[in-house]
């Protein structure tokens, strides 16, 4: 290792890591004392530098509890998680044939196949959400988590097409050829000798388009109108800003609660995450 | 599916019929089937089979029902019929586009700047051991992972024209006596939103390019320190090469992503001051979706396909060229 | 390249077997899916979906809330409200007439009808029976929901908007009075602003608090839209005028902060004593009232007692106001549009609405006169008698040309609104005029 002195340390390493932590975590700070705020500090007077915008002396769960009971938080918390995992499973497996297809097969049009695929993830979402909504008319998934679940795949699959076709890349073709030779099939050593060491690529992909699907809003705002059937940050926005009234200590424990899920999912893969990227960036 | 009985196939290219007999771990698949899969041509059609369905589905007729609607006079609840090309003539000369057209690019341009360079120095923070590390990391990731739509009312809680912590915070230190107008001035909204697409983003490139940092083996490094690099020579002849490629790909991702940012802008300033802040995504969805003038919706969201894709483009062909390097 | 070879006969089976099932298996999901979702939406129309925005006065929504229960009972149906962002509504009706499902009734803000006619069932005669039953509607709903010469939404209410302002701030500045031209308000603001207390008035991208004020500008310094042939008249003198005087009040009398501010934000800075006036529907006096304990101004009094409404003062051509229409649109997608008829007609009878108007405090005013003379006008505050007549003197989008869905567009792009955003921001008021003119005649012709 390179050797440094301690005061280089500091400046270099200490101090900007700190400063990025504070710039990174604090909204979410300012999540959480929002959400245990009572709602008489919420609005005060900016002048006034007797207020305590940084902490509070009485912090409350009304919010949460209110977030809870009087909404259908845990009936949003669950359809989205539902449609994200169903989209991502289907957009893995999709992208997963295709990825190792693009990446291992010699057939004509590869290339441009490949960058076809990629090129569907430009066409931006406002284009097609009107034709979108025509096809869930004809298909009648509207207002059902399905128009979701289908519509997704739409930005989901080539990135994980992508992603998996850069992995599947840095695995040696030897690998392949050993178990060939051994007598495996082309689709067996695939789907025995490939895919599982293409674990944390895939793992990675998987991250990713759950955190996209978790994260989309247009679709889910226009295709969902049911209240019981719409997704975490639709039923947040739609229902807790009633009026006049922002509720903004149930919006902000919304938020929170609702990232919750997806943080426990990164907090257990985020090594393999950063080594499944590792293999799909050396591509 | 199509498994062998290795151990009883001596060579490959011989078809020994009596394999046929022998008893096996599993039903084989039929003969079809398997030369169907070893055919590359036709397992690459299989294989590709549900990706490009999907796609085809929806993606490209919804595109290609899009360009139509960009060609037509389609409003809310009314087909339309074909005008050619004058909605594009007509967007291209009205001046809320023109402001639109230009914020994206400098939207995407510095928000993409702001993400790149932090995101490195961060990547290079995080890719030292240090107590803790793990969580740090994952910490890191917690912007990205937020749903954009809360998060943004997060900040838009932050700068809220009346009751802004950060006024409150500038005024209490005495670093201002009259508010600053964060979401209230064009220019500061503009700066606003790119602040919260760098917070936001910038964890994805951090994330991305350590992976890409990992990759790098740290013999080169500490041979370049033995020969009297100090860090950051280091870095400019030592790791930025090797790490051009995965970052070509990550600007990729976030130019695509940045140029058609729609739920940002939709919540922090909805478009406003007066415009001042509408991206093609937005004006798009105000024009098409809100007002239902569905073919200008149409027109204005197609501008954006051929600008990503000339990007993008260029950046892949770099790409190729470095790797062909 | 060959390859060993499998039993050639239980390869066809297993063909045979997999295309049975798969294929099968598979079609019979596709169709079960298909079906399950058919089912219901071909179900003997007794469900109906009902949209609106989330109601600024929340007892209104526990009322209706309560009854479409009742409701449900007596048209034996189940009534489900959904209620959103008022902003938001408009996107979610494209999506529904675009996806052709979605709530079977929607409410419609201003002239929207106009906009949506191609997508809304004919109510014609539920408007007859209306009329019959409660008297003639205001022009205001009748503009906003009748096309040509049907009725293709129900009038269901309007909000009255005037300005809230603090009796004792103004008061401190020594206006006793409510101003009564647009020049005093501007020299009473410059006061007050000079004290803290500006005057709030959003210009930003926002459904009511910014057309209410930019349209009654124009119409109050004599210019207008269109003329009587509809054809675009904007690039007048008398525009100019307007939007200098917009220029001068804003710098003297304004919060610039407003710029950005959605409907609500306003309501949020009076009640927090930020701002001394702001143009508004009754929201900001009624939640005032209801958190009378909580809501105290400086010297500990209940805020609401400090509150009172003026109209929007005169300008050189006299006082005009824009007053929100809200009508009900039966969706034709829908597949229980006569069980919507019903619903509302039954949601208008007398009894009904006479219940949620009550809920309503003032704040929201019937859609026709026979509600002036509703009992509950006397048991109200008189900060809120204002609000009974107000729905006479209003204007509609489009004027001095007929409704049309061409002024709904330019409501729905903000033109007027943002011609003085810009000219407040720093475009010279010609050059706004300009500028709003020309999108003027790309829309009007």
């Amino acid at each position: 290792m390179v050797i440094e002195r301690r005061w280089k340390k500091w400046v270099f390493f200490y101090v900007p890591l700190t400063l990025f932590l504070v710039g990174m975590l604090f909204p979410f700070y300012w999540m959480l004392i929002t959400a245990i705020r009572p709602d008489a500090e919420l609005y005060r007077s900016w002048r006034n530098v007797h207020n305590t915008p940084f902490w509070t002396l009485h912090p409350t769960l009304d919010h949460v509890q209110d977030l809870l009971a009087r909404t259908m938080f845990p009936r949003w918390l669950w359809n989205t998680f539902f449609i994200a995992t169903v989209s991502t499973g289907i957009s893995l497996f999709c992208g997963l044939l295709a990825g190792y297809a693009l990446a291992r097969l010699k057939f004509p049009m590869a290339g441009t196949l490949g960058t076809a695929i990629f090129v569907t993830y430009l066409v931006p979402p406002t284009l097609l959400f009107i034709p979108l909504a025509n096809i869930i008319r004809n298909f009648q998934l509207g207002d059902t988590p399905w128009a979701l679940i289908l519509t997704y795949p739409t930005f989901l699959i080539p990135f994980c097409t992508w992603l998996l076709m850069g992995y599947f890349k840095t695995i040696p073709k030897e690998l392949e050829e050993c178990a060939r030779v051994d007598g495996a099939t082309r689709f067996g050593a695939m789907a025995r000798i490939i895919f599982p060491i293409a674990v944390p690529g895939i793992l990675s992909a998987g991250i990713f388009a759950f955190t996209l699907s978790w994260n989309e809003f247009i679709y889910a705002l226009v295709f969902i109108s049911s209240p019981e059937r719409k997704t975490v940050p639709v039923g947040v926005v739609s229902e807790l800003i009633r009026g006049d009234i922002y509720f903004w200590g149930q919006l902000m424990a919304g938020a929170l609660l609702g990232s919750v899920p997806v943080a426990l999912v990164y907090s257990f893969f985020v090594e393999y995450y950063v080594a499944g990227l590792t293999g799909s960036v050396k591509g | 599916m199509a498994k062998h009985p290795r151990s009883l196939v001596p060579t490959v290219g011989a078809a020994p019929p009596i394999e046929v007999a022998l008893p096996r771990p599993r039903p084989a698949a039929p003969w079809r089937l398997t030369r169907f899969l070893e055919s590359e041509r036709l397992l690459a059609a299989l294989l590709l089979a549900p990706a490009v369905v999907l796609l085809a589905l929806f993606i490209a007729y919804p595109f290609v029902m899009g360009v139509w609607l960009a060609l037509s006079d389609a409003s809310v609840g009314s087909p339309g019929t074909f005008v050619g090309l004058r909605n594009f003539v007509k967007e291209w000369n009205d001046s809320i586009f023109q402001t639109a057209f230009q914020n994206t690019f400098f939207y995407t341009f510095w928000a993409t700047i702001f993400k790149l360079t932090l995101g490195m120095w961060l990547a290079l923070l995080l890719n030292r051991q240090f107590r803790g590390m793990r969580l740090v990391r994952a910490s890191m990731l917690l912007p990205f992972i937020v749903p954009t739509v809360l998060s943004t009312f997060a900040w838009r809680w932050m700068v809220d024209p009346t009751f802004s912590v950060v006024n409150w915070l500038l005024y209490s230190i005495g670093l201002i006596t009259n508010k600053l107008p964060f979401l209230s001035d064009g220019r500061w909204a503009m700066w606003c939103a790119i602040v919260v697409n760098t917070w936001r983003g910038m964890p994805f490139f951090a994330i991305t390019l350590l992976a890409g940092l990992q990759t790098i083996s740290p013999d080169l490094h500490e041979a370049a320190s033995l020969d009297g690099a100090n860090s950051w020579q280091r870095f400019w002849k030592v790791t930025w090469p090797l790490l051009k490629p995965v970052t070509i790909v990550v600007v990729v991702f976030s130019v695509i992503q940045t140029f058609a940012d729609f739920q940002l802008i939709y919540v922090l300033t909805g478009g406003g001051p007066a415009n001042s802040t509408h991206l093609l995504a937005t004006y798009a969805y105000q024009i098409g979706v809100a007002t239902g003038l569905l073919g200008e919706g149409a027109a204005i969201s197609l501008f954006m396909f051929p600008v990503l894709f000339v990007v993008v483009w260029f950046q892949l062909r770099y790409l190729r060229r470095l790797e062909g390097a | 390249m060959d390859r060993p070879r499998s039993d050639r006969k239980t390869g066809v089976d297993r063909r045979a077997f997999l295309r049975r099932t798969g294929l099968v298996a598979g079609a019979a999901g596709l169709e079960g899916i298909l079906g399950a979702r058919r089912a219901p939406a071909y179900a003997q129309g007794t469900k109906l979906h009902l949209l609106r925005w989330n109601d600024f006065v929340p007892a209104c929504d526990e009322e209706l809330r309560r009854q479409l229960g009742e409701a449900g009972r007596a048209l034996g149906a189940t009534v489900t409200l959904e209620t959103i962002n008022a902003n938001d509504l408009q996107p979610r009706i494209t999506a529904a007439v675009q996806s052709g499902t979605g709530p079977d009734i929607i409410m419609l803000l201003h002239n929207w009808p106009h906009l949506y006619e191609a997508s809304l069932v004919d109510v014609s005669d539920l408007a007859e029976w209306q009329r019959k039953d409660q008297g003639g509607y205001y022009s205001q709903s009748e503009a906003a929901a009748k096309v040509g010469s049907r009725w293709v939404a129900l009038p269901h209410s309007i909000v009255g908007v005037q300005m809230a302002y603090r009796k004792s701030w103004f008061d401190e500045v020594g206006q006793t009075t409510w101003p009564r031209t647009l020049e005093e308000l501007r020299l009473v603001g410059l006061k007050l602003k000079k004290n803290g207390h500006p005057i709030g008035q959003t210009l930003a991208h926002t459904f009511g608090d910014a057309p209410t004020w930019a349209y009654p500008m124009l119409w109050n310094f004599g210019a207008a839209e269109t003329d009587v042939t509809g054809r675009s008249v904007l690039d007048r003198k008398e525009t100019v005028d307007s939007v200098r005087f917009m220029q001068a009040y804003w710098k003297d009398a304004c919060d610039e902060g407003a710029l950005a501010w959605d409907d609500t934000n306003n309501n949020r800075a009076f009640l927090a004593g930020e701002i001394s006036a702001t143009l508004n529907g009754a929201s900001i006096f009624i939640a005032a009232k209801r958190g009378a304990d909580k809501l105290k101004d400086e010297k500990g009094q209940p805020l609401w007692q400090d509150i009172l409404h003026g109209p929007i003062p005169n300008g050189p051509a006299g006082s005009w106001a824009y007053h929100v229409a809200f009508s009900h649109g039966i969706m034709k997608y829908s597949k229980a549009p006569k069980l919507a008829k019903d619903f509302l007609r039954w949601l208008a009878a007398k009894e009904h609405f006479g219940r949620w108007f009550e809920a309503a405090g003032g704040f929201s005013v019937g859609a026709n006169k026979y509600w002036e003379e509703h009992p509950m006008w006397a048991k109200l505050d008189d900060a809120m008698k204002i609000y009974r007549t107000a729905a006479r003197v209003s204007r509609m989008f489009g004027y001095a040309g007929p409704p049309s869905a061409k002024a709904t567009e330019v409501y729905s792009k903000y033109v007027i609104v943002d011609m003085y955003a810009k000219a407040v921001q720093g475009m010279s008021a010609a050059d706004a005029v300009a500028w709003a003119a020309g999108e003027l005649r790309k829309i009007y012709g």
